[in-house]
């Protein structure tokens, strides 16, 4: 009798196969299917620059987790404005205008430390895959060492303040290498192991690059003490 | 109260066993190692064993690991100024 109703609610728990699609338009399925040259990855839980600054949404309460580390966000916010006015250098005050006079320019901009030395419209595929940003993202590279035209360098010591100029990046998407495979063989031993491995690289496009005259450089340290 | 920021500069390799010792009392495993004390004459005594293989700074706070983390971390030099819907 008792195992009669145990089998009965194993079978009610069962999925009924009626009730689900077939096997190749289940979403992992689906995904071979239409597979595309270009990968657009959305993280798994949607991202505004207004939701992060506040408190994680309360459905994360329902999960029973005792030790709960604070969400970090992935991609960095929105640093506060500096208040302290932006301090020139009475020869970069000077010969800044002639600078952003040129025609074009040349910013090496410092990403997590590193370098690249780009011009606006340049297509940069970053070392990495960027977690957390879409296609169509517009980043704001705010670190740079150096910024030139054809003739003037600005150097930084060692990087430049970040009012002098704005940098806007945009995500152009991710690019993947091809499937990598190394054969790990140790010696008088026949088994062989072959790893895998395939990354991926995140493709930005330097879309702005700008240099802020002298009036604006020194107004928006101004008005904001 | 302040606290002292010693850090292992230079390696314990091939120093008297009394120095290693005083190195493993204070915590210091690798090179480049940074521990936090208390300013007392006892942890000052440690250190003047082994003040050559040391950096020492007195600070007013002792960090934790990953405050040590983030203070050796580069800046990211970039933000999300605009998000494309997602």
């Amino acid at each position: 009798m008792l195992s009669r109703t145990i089998r009965r609610s194993i079978l009610d728990t069962r999925v009924p196969t009626s009730a689900l699609p077939p096997t190749f338009l289940l979403p992992n399925r689906a995904r071979y299917f239409n597979s595309t040259t270009q990968h657009v990855d959305t993280p798994p839980e949607s991202i505004y620059i207004s939701q992060l600054a506040t408190s994680p949404p309360a459905e994360a309460a329902e999960t029973v987790t005792p030790v709960r580390r604070p969400i970090r966000p992935k991609v960095p916010l929105p640093p506060a404005p500096i208040s302290e006015p932006v301090a020139l250098d009475a020869s970069v005050k000077e010969l800044l205008p002639l600078l952003a006079a040129q025609p074009s320019h040349y910013i090496s901009a410092h990403i997590h430390a590193k370098p690249y030395l780009v011009t606006a419209g340049d297509t940069v595929r970053l070392p990495f895959h960027m977690p957390g940003v879409v296609p169509g993202d517009v980043l704001r590279l705010n670190r740079a060492s150096s910024l030139g035209s054809r003739d003037y360098t600005l150097k930084g010591t060692p990087y430049l303040d970040e009012r002098i100029f704005e940098c806007r990046a945009r995500v152009m998407g991710t690019e993947a290498e091809p499937m990598r495979t190394k054969e790990k063989k140790k010696r008088r031993n026949r088994r062989i192991n072959t790893v895998k491995s395939k990354h991926k690289f995140t493709i930005l496009r330097i879309a702005e690059l700008k240099i802020n005259s002298l009036e604006d450089i020194e107004g928006s340290g101004t008005e904001s003490v | 109260m302040s606290f002292f920021r010693i850090t292992l500069t230079r390696s314990g390799i091939g120093m008297p066993k009394r120095t290693q010792g005083v190195l493993k009392a204070l915590g210091l495993r690798h090179r480049m190692a940074t521990v936090f004390y208390p300013v007392t004459p006892e942890v000052a005594g440690q250190i003047m064993r082994v003040k050559e293989l040391v950096t020492v700074q007195e600070v007013d706070k002792a960090l934790t690991k990953e405050e040590l983390r983030a203070e050796r971390r580069p800046e990211a030099g970039f933000y999300l100024e605009t998000a494309a819907p997602r």
